[in-house]
């Protein structure tokens, strides 16, 4: 069994720095045609590709695949990028503006999802962080500090007639809670396409593949012996090694956790979980939770509705009906 | 000191949500990376394909003219747009000659033969079978952000008929865009090669068989025509639901503006039993002189266009358009459009009136003695050239499959009516001025 | 004359368009204008299309821009 790793540097991966913007550290692909590792850093998450039945040409060609369109989701919906579309939103100052059609379709879905949630997701209520940072520290906001920016705060307050989307000023959008599972999704209907495009060239090709951005999990189907992928979920207890694991046969699986982000004073623990509602931070979420559904936006949304349900976070998932892992 | 305990957020009620969840991220993903941008998004082609169909009353002209375009914009905004028009024409067009109560023959203009018209029908000329192509392709790019400039080529073939062209533009943004100045300017050279050779002006038209030669008649195998056209315009937004623009256009024309297929008759104006019948020459055949117009044409239009948006949905579209020229032609039109939506379809009615008076050297015949007295330098017996009526109804139907895909089809009826000297003796009895009836079908498809 | 009127015409036109400086929308009530059956030329495939038509037909062309040159038919 050879483990070859081998450092490709972008060209090779047919990579150009135009798809690297965030001018991260080059992806790695190591293994061999048993199991094919590759890895790259994106959306603040070590991300991993594992396939099978691939040759090494079609092992990187898909990488790069992956990995261009992470990248290009995590530069067009990053807050931290300047001139992208998520910039230009936040500091849009109350002016209307005409949306394409990618950014339209999520805006679109989050809607969805505050209307589901009845308020409890929201994608406006990221300025919170203003007032919230989760350093580890006891700086706790008051009543006062939650209260003057909540005003800022509400999808009740936006305008949106796709694709229209007009914003009170000083109001921003976040897609942070949805990112990472939107491209783990889209890269997964890219590599399925791939795979049947070269497919068509090689009838006998059987392949499997599973993507891991942190957490947050999909799948083409089980491995190509029939058995589950067998994959290791960050615990909330310890940053370092896995403890959790989980079985995935088909579809996806999403984790919403408080692992590294917190606030802890006086003997409470307050998760960065944040109801947009209240301006509040969930009181008794549990430490993790895994869903699993078809998909991985669906998976997503679903931890962080369980995870905004505090207390009743296990109520809720019953209700659900999908299979979902609970840790306290 | 703070208070630990927090407003408890309560008991909620549960639902299940999953089903719903389920359906609103499978919409999300079905639309597949390369479609989820949308027409005019950047990296995208858009196309749109058509054809029209056009037909007269009374065997005149038929013609068939698919198009094909296809658009790219591209990140900063540029737009490229490649246009493919073919075109084929059959039938008759009017020749320019008087009916008669007498059967008359026509030297094709090619001169390889001759056609009759019977007794009392209107003199048409059905020789034409005529396919012609043309290509353009039209840049458009912003050059920051108040200003934009734009630029095209053009070029159109048909077996006797060569047209090469090039436009450019600019475009001045003010008010935070609710004003837009525009100037442009293109420029046009035209080459007419007639199957047999350019006519003399005001020749009379060799008989075949005779002892008329029609070389003597020919003067030069092609010719040609420069045309400059200055457009300068303002765009404006008067309110949410209102836009109007304002256009004043400038056309100079200069070379070979005659259309050589397109004759007089000479009348008779001795008194007896020919008095208003066409005079005949000394081989006792119709005497009919080839058309002759000016060598310089400069036209001027006024345009002004407005739509609007009613709360409803649908939109009007109104606009109105003066032209006046130093051939004595004036004329108005009036269009007017009214876009009734109905969910993703629309119906659109369609209204277009157009009056012009005739040009200075419009003659629907020659006299004996304007013939005789030969000091006439340019006279056009082109209907297309005297006071004319036209009105245009139609109806257009179009149905948006999604945002960026819609196929519509229309269909109009084009009735021009005719005016003007009513002629003397003979001619009194003849129809010098049928009317054209036309019917439009075009069905179109873009994608 | 003709001239001396059209003078009159393009100096009162002037007139009109120098108070259009006060007209006009703020950038987010641009959704109306913005749909595509409100821009000026809607369908620019059949405007060449009458304008074909017309200019065959007719001793007037165009007026709302430029077309596309010309053909034999006129």
């Amino acid at each position: 069994m050879d483990h070859l790793t081998l450092e490709f540097c972008l060209t090779k991966l047919n990579l150009s720095s135009d798809d690297n913007p965030a001018n991260h550290p080059a992806p790695t692909l190591s293994g061999s045609s048993k199991l094919w590792v590759g890895s790259f850093q994106a959306m603040a998450s070590d991300c991993e590709i594992l396939m099978e039945g691939l040759d090494e040409t079609q092992a990187s060609r898909l990488l790069s695949i992956a990995v261009k369109e992470t990248w290009r989701i995590e530069h067009k919906f990053s807050r931290y990028v300047s001139g992208n579309i998520i910039d230009r939103i936040n500091r849009s100052a109350g002016s209307m503006l005409e949306l394409d059609a990618e950014t339209a379709s999520l805006i679109n879905f989050s809607e969805q999802c505050y209307q589901l949630s009845d308020g409890l997701f929201d994608i406006s209520s990221g300025v919170l962080r203003k007032v919230w940072r989760f350093d580890g520290s006891d700086a706790v906001p008051d009543d006062e500090q939650i209260h003057h920016v909540m005003q800022k705060v509400g999808w009740d307050k936006v305008s949106w007639q796709a694709p229209f989307l007009t914003l009170e000023p000083e109001m921003e959008l976040d897609f942070g809670g949805i990112g990472k599972e939107y491209a783990v999704d889209r890269l997964v209907l890219a590599l399925q396409s791939e795979i049947e495009a070269l497919a068509k060239s090689d009838p006998n090709l059987k392949s499997a593949f599973v993507a891991n951005f942190g957490g947050d999990l999909a799948c083409s189907g089980a491995r190509l012996d029939g058995t589950p992928w067998v994959i290791g979920v960050e615990s909330s207890e310890h940053n370092q090694t896995s403890v959790a694991t989980v079985s995935l046969s088909h579809g996806a699986v999403a984790t919403s956790g408080d692992s590294r982000r917190y606030l802890q004073k006086n003997g409470i623990r307050y998760s960065h979980i944040l109801n947009p509602l209240t301006g509040e931070s969930i009181i008794d979420a549990p430490h993790a939770i895994s869903v699993a559904a078809p998909n991985c936006m669906q998976a997503g949304m679903l931890s962080t509705f369980a995870m905004l349900h505090g207390a009743q976070a296990e109520e809720f998932l019953e209700a659900q009906t999908l299979e979902h892992w609970v840790q306290r | 000191m703070q208070l630990i305990n927090r407003k408890k957020s309560g008991v909620r009620k549960i639902k299940k949500i999953a089903p719903a969840l389920a359906a609103a991220s499978c919409s999300l993903l079905s639309v597949a990376s390369s479609d989820v941008l949308a027409r005019g998004e950047a990296g995208t082609w858009d196309f749109e394909v058509a054809s029209l169909f056009y037909s007269e009353a009374d065997d005149r002209v038929m013609a068939a003219e698919p198009v094909f375009s296809a658009s790219k914009t591209f990140e900063d905004g540029e737009v490229l747009n490649l246009k493919a028009v073919f075109d084929t024409l059959t039938g008759a067009s009017p020749n320019g000659a008087t009916p008669s109560a007498a059967p008359q023959t026509f030297t094709k203009p090619s001169g390889n033969g001759t056609y009759a018209i019977a007794a009392g029908d209107a003199p048409i000329d059905d020789t034409f079978q005529d396919t012609r192509v043309a290509l353009s392709a039209s840049w458009l790019a912003p050059i920051n952000r108040d200003w934009e400039y734009n630029a095209a080529f053009y070029g159109s073939k048909e077996y006797d008929y060569l047209s090469i062209g090039t436009s450019g533009g600019l475009k001045r943004y003010l008010n935070s865009k609710n004003t837009a100045l525009n100037f442009g300017l293109s420029f046009s050279f035209d080459n007419i090669e007639p199957e047999g050779d350019i006519a003399k002006p005001l020749v009379e038209m060799a008989h075949l068989g005779t002892s008329d030669s029609f070389d003597s008649t020919r003067d030069g195998s092609s010719d040609s025509k420069t045309i400059i056209d200055a457009l300068f315009g303002v765009t404006q937004v008067i309110n949410r639901n209102t836009i109007m623009q304002f256009n004043y256009s400038l056309s100079l024309s200069d070379g070979y503006l005659t259309d050589p297929f397109k004759i007089l008759s000479v009348i008779d104006e001795t008194a007896g039993a020919n008095f208003g019948g066409n005079l005949l020459d000394g081989n006792g055949n119709n005497i009919y002189l080839h058309e002759a117009r000016p060598d310089s044409r400069m036209k001027h239009s006024l345009y002004w266009q407005t739509k609007y948006a009613l709360s409803n949905g649908d939109v009007i579209d109104g606009s109105y358009r003066f032209m006046l020229d130093d051939w004595g032609i004036n004329s108005h039109t009036f269009d007017f459009r009214y876009r009734w939506q109905l969910g993703s379809s629309y119906l659109e009615p369609h209204l277009r009136y157009y009056m012009q008076s005739e040009a200075d050297f419009y003659k629907r015949y020659i006299t004996e003695t304007e013939y005789l007295a030969g000091n006439l330098q340019e006279a056009t017996a082109d209907y297309r050239l005297g006071d004319l009526d036209g009105m245009t109804v139609g109806l257009k139907y179009g149905h948006k499959l999604d945002n960026d895909t819609e196929f519509n089809m229309r269909v109009e009826y084009y009735l021009q009516t005719s005016a003007g000297d009513e002629g003397f003796g003979l001619l009194k009895d003849q129809d010098l001025y049928p009317d054209t009836r036309a019917l439009i079908f075009q069905i179109g498809y873009s994608f | 004359m003709r001239f001396l009127r059209l003078a009159f015409v393009i100096v009162l036109g002037s007139i009109v368009l120098s108070a259009c400086s006060e007209l006009g929308v703020k950038p987010w009530e641009r959704d109306v204008l913005a749909r595509p059956e409100m821009q000026l030329i809607h369908d620019p495939v059949e405007a060449g299309l009458d304008d074909h038509i017309y200019f065959s037909k007719e001793a007037s062309s165009g007026g709302r821009g430029f077309g596309g040159g010309g053909c034999g038919c006129n």
